[in-house]
């Protein structure tokens, strides 16, 4: 199990080694790195290696979060039609009642997320409105990292999906995952290993591959005793292209005829059901599609739009992987993040600047949708928070309902430290 | 900001092998950090060249020890007395770079070319400038008030951001660019402040001057100084037609006004640009950004942890410079703090680029620029496209925030690549065979002992040599044939292996 990485304890690390500078994070990571490596006696690059998993196997849902980077405007996304003060408030962009679908009493859905209606009316996409942050910062970047790290009011450097996955102490090269992107996000931030890549099938060394096979040996032992921040990332490279390499070899048809936009999200989400069907024991992984920024020209309610457009291309996708997953959605829950909603009132330039409660989506066999999850505070003058939609429910609250009722979790002190988590809103099922 | 993407991303790393779980617990006892690798050498002249440029090149170590590393840093910081012919002739090859927003605008009609022109020629300045120093702080402003390249709305104008805003002003006042900065239409437009008015004002730039280019998070301010921070901006704009900077009086609001102990009566529209350049240059004397700029250029020439007393120090120098960025530079490279932090930083993807490209010895193109394209194409495919963080806060320069497996991976892909010439392909520069002395080693150490001289400016430990030697299946004590494969076809593999060590991975 994962400690608080703000911990001091005596580390051991030689005096004048400035070279190395290791702090206590990255002496346990040094510690790790070198460990594995030195009792590592199967072939190198055997399949097998990077499949294997120590001690039990993790039996729980396949987490896919979904970064809605740059201040999703949630109040588009899940309208509040029966609100007047939506109406009121944004006269130039405010989605007209006649064109919301799964029309509810209070809320109903942008049209441009179509492609999800028959997932809400299946009851396996649903929504959590007023969802915030305890901190609250209207800052793209302050705001970010606290909802990444998850631990307001401590110390800790660490990301939660780190800290789960430190809890839960069962680990493959391939059990953590960013796709679409080099780098993860934050939330991975400490010693649990995850894998960053771009794409599974350019996830290669070029050149001569028998060549290759020793220079990745060479590399092995070359980096085993270089700096964590150098040896980490390498090794988990090392650790995991000979699987890559047979995925690459194989193809990808996806499942139940799914036809996946031709988006980079799409992309990355199609990699993340290859990697979940393939069998890589992957247990959670980052997706991210930003630009939400919408201070201007937030659009109308049609192709065009920006809001209707990014709103396209996430239902889009979400549809496609569902598809191609077919009966194996039961096993996955997606949740979306995004750092902030946004202000209720319209600003000068047909946009919204930076607000604070927002939607969260969820998609998954074990989702309980087909409604809107949450108190609703209302959109009054009084209601509001410093003219944002109040958070009526903590991200944590429905996080640590999905790590406690799909994802195994126990106690959750350690992933979200400080936090009482209240009774559970319900939003899904417990897996069986 | 709306056409950017803000996809921030980081981490702080990762540590396993394949397939092996790992709990911290257990090997902590059982470690013993850096026990047989390569350390970096600990030569004055090399720490400053790794800092202070984007690499060694055959010739650099000789012309910095010849000078004294002092003297050569003097030069560095007065860029425009040193010649740099071959940068310029090749600049020229990169003509819409030189013409104004209004040329571009009468001839481009929307295309990017003009801002695809800038990034590759940022890269070739990078790798060919004889003013390095200059380059590197160009990278670290353009980085601190990044306006995003390629971005759409800037199509006209991102080029002229670079040639009259940072520029100008990398090794001068902050004060100057910084009103150069939030005064040009590149920037207007990218955090939105050409349509703030005074009704309905737009919060992006006013809140990103504050947290970003100024004092930072925890400058001091409150929610509602952020939003009297938009309130003073507003009326600095852009002509929507001719697309140049306007400032529309009837857009301006009025009354008194209080930021961060600044406040100006404000009283009338006519002169609101004038309070608005007060406010800024305010800005960039305020204690808290003279600290936020020095911690920045601690973390990107020291480590990634400065000390604080490192910090204050470059604060105060700052503020009595009138934010002077030279006296803060020459300050911190003559430092102990600097002098004692060899190892302490990584390069990132588009530094191990440029370093790759510079230790290789390889030149310009002959003729053309593909070469130079097709590197800025490189350094985009690894993620780190020059000015092409798509936030307002620009790349990350912690080794925490670069670990990546796909990033490693495309390091090494670039440095085999590159080194055997396979893409790009028009570079000049001699043979490959000339990385090795003419006259070859005797023996198979040697010429490894040889390339890493040659390539890293030392030589590897014990353990990095064998696993090289092992990689190419010869002993150290083997005797070398002029026509061995590893020296007359496969010298471009053992070249990336040395490439692919740690080692050139730090700067």
């Amino acid at each position: 199990m994962t400690e608080p990485l703000t911990q001091t304890q005596p580390c051991g690390c030689p005096a004048g080694e400035p070279s190395r500078a290791l702090s206590r994070r990255n002496f346990l990571r040094v510690a790790a790195a070198t460990g594995v490596l030195s009792g590592l006696s199967a072939p190198l690059l055997s399949t097998k290696l990077a499949y294997a998993a120590a001690g039990p196997s993790y039996t729980g849902d396949v987490l896919v979060v979904l970064s809605l980077r740059g201040g999703f405007d949630g109040l588009s996304a899940v309208v509040p039609a029966a609100d007047p003060h939506y109406y009121s408030s944004r006269p130039d962009l405010a989605v007209p009642a006649s064109l919301l679908l799964a029309r509810g009493p209070l809320f109903g859905l942008h049209p441009a997320l179509a492609p999800l209606l028959p997932y809400w009316q299946a009851g396996t996409f649903g929504a959590v409105h007023a969802v915030g942050q305890a901190d609250p910062t209207r800052s793209h970047f302050a705001a970010l990292e606290e909802m990444e790290r998850a631990a307001p009011g401590t110390s800790l450097r660490s990301g939660w999906l780190d800290r789960m996955l430190g809890v839960r102490g069962i680990g493959t090269t391939f059990q953590a995952a960013q796709l679409g992107s080099t780098l993860a996000a934050s939330s991975f931030s400490g010693l649990a290993p995850e894998l960053a890549m771009d794409n599974v099938d350019d996830f290669k060394l070029i050149g001569d591959s028998a060549f290759n096979l020793r220079r990745a040996a060479a590399l092995r032992t070359a980096y085993a005793s270089a700096p964590v921040t150098q040896s980490a990332p390498a090794v988990t490279a090392l650790g995991a292209l000979a699987t890559t390499a047979e995925m690459a070899a194989a193809g990808y048809v996806p499942g139940n005829g799914a036809g996946y936009p031709d988006t980079s999200l799409a992309k990355a989400l199609r990699d993340v059901a290859r990697l979940i069907k393939a069998g890589t024991g992957l247990q959670v992984a980052c997706v991210d599609y930003g630009d939400w920024d919408f201070h201007e020209n937030l659009g109308g309610p049609a192709s065009g739009g920006q809001m209707y457009d990014h709103l396209s291309v996430l239902a889009g996708a979400l549809a496609a992987f569902a598809t191609d997953l077919g009966t194996a959605m039961s096993g996955v829950t997606v949740v979306t993040l995004s750092e902030f909603g946004r202000r209720l009132a319209q600003n000068g330039s047909g946009g919204v600047d930076h607000g604070h409660g927002n939607a969260v989506l969820l998609l998954g066999g074990g989702v309980v949708g087909g409604r809107v999850h949450g108190p609703w505070p209302g959109l009054a003058p009084a209601a509001l928070d410093q003219g944002d939609l109040r958070g009526m429910t903590d991200y944590r609250t429905v996080l640590g309902e999905i790590l406690q009722k799909r994802c195994r979790a126990g106690s959750l002190s350690t992933v979200f430290p400080g936090f009482t988590m209240p009774a559970p809103l319900g939003i899904v099922s417990v897996r069986s | 900001m709306t056409t950017s993407r803000l996809t921030r991303r980081r981490l702080f790393g990762v540590a396993a092998a394949g397939g092996v779980a790992v709990a911290a617990g257990p090997f902590v006892g059982a470690a013993s950090p850096a026990a047989a690798g390569t350390s970096l050498s600990s030569d004055p002249v090399l720490h400053l060249i790794r800092r202070a440029t984007y690499g060694i090149t055959p010739g650099l170590v000789r012309e910095v020890t010849t000078l004294t590393w002092p003297r050569w840093l003097e030069r560095q910081l007065k860029p425009n007395g040193i010649s740099d012919s071959l940068c310029d002739h090749h600049l020229a090859r990169f003509p819409l770079l030189a013409q104004s927003s209004a040329q571009i605008r009468a001839t481009q009609d929307g295309s990017w070319q003009t801002m695809q022109d800038l990034g590759a020629a940022t890269v070739m300045r990078a790798a060919w400038s004889k003013r390095q120093l200059h380059e590197v702080m160009v990278e670290f402003w353009s980085n601190h008030l990044n306006v995003t390249c390629p971005f759409g709305d800037a199509w006209d104008s991102r080029h002229r951001y670079d040639a009259d805003v940072i520029r100008p002003h990398a090794l001068g006042r902050f004060s100057d660019m910084l009103v150069a900065s939030a005064l040009h239409p590149a920037m207007l437009r990218f955090l939105n402040n050409d349509v703030s008015r005074k009704q309905s004002p737009n919060e992006n730039f006013g809140r990103e001057l504050l947290e970003l280019h100024t004092v930072g998070v925890g400058g001091g301010y409150t929610e509602a100084e952020m939003r009297t921070s938009a309130l003073v901006m507003t009326g600095c704009s852009i002509d929507h037609d001719t697309r140049e900077f306007l400032y529309r009086p009837t857009w301006h609001h009025t009354g008194p006004v209080r930021v961060l102990g600044w406040s100006s009566a404000n009283a009338d529209a006519a002169g609101g640009l004038a309070v608005a350049q007060s406010y800024l240059r305010y800005l960039a004397m305020h204690p808290q950004t003279a600290r936020h700029l020095a911690r920045k250029l601690a973390i990107r020439f020291v480590s990634d942890a400065p000390s604080d007393a490192l910090v204050t120090a470059l604060a105060q120098t700052y503020l009595a410079a009138g934010s002077d960025v030279r006296p803060v530079l020459r300050q911190l490279f003559h430092s102990a703090e600097f002098n004692a932090s060899i190892g302490q930083k990584v390069r990132r993807p588009y530094e191990d680029l440029i370093a790759t490209v510079r230790t290789l010895g390889l030149g310009p193109d002959a003729t053309g620029t593909k070469g130079s394209r097709a590197l800025y194409w490189i350094v985009g495919s690894m993620g780190q496209s020059p000015m092409g963080w798509t936030q307002p806060d620009g790349y990350p320069d912690v080794a925490n925030d670069w670990q990546s497996a796909s990033g490693t991976l495309g390091r090494w892909n670039a440095h085999q690549q590159i080194g055997a010439r396979w893409w790009p392909n028009t570079l000049t520069g001699p043979p490959i065979r000339t990385l090795l002395p003419a006259s070859l080693p005797a023996t198979w150490g040697a010429v490894v002992d040889a390339l890493a001289v040659r390539l890293l400016g030392q030589k590897l430990a014990a353990a990095d040599r064998a696993a090289v030697l092992t990689c190419i299946e010869r002993s150290a004590t083997g005797s070398v044939r002029a026509n061995d494969e590893w020296v007359r076809w496969r010298l471009s593999y053992l070249v990336a292996l040395i490439l692919d060590l740690p080692l050139h991975g730090l700067r």
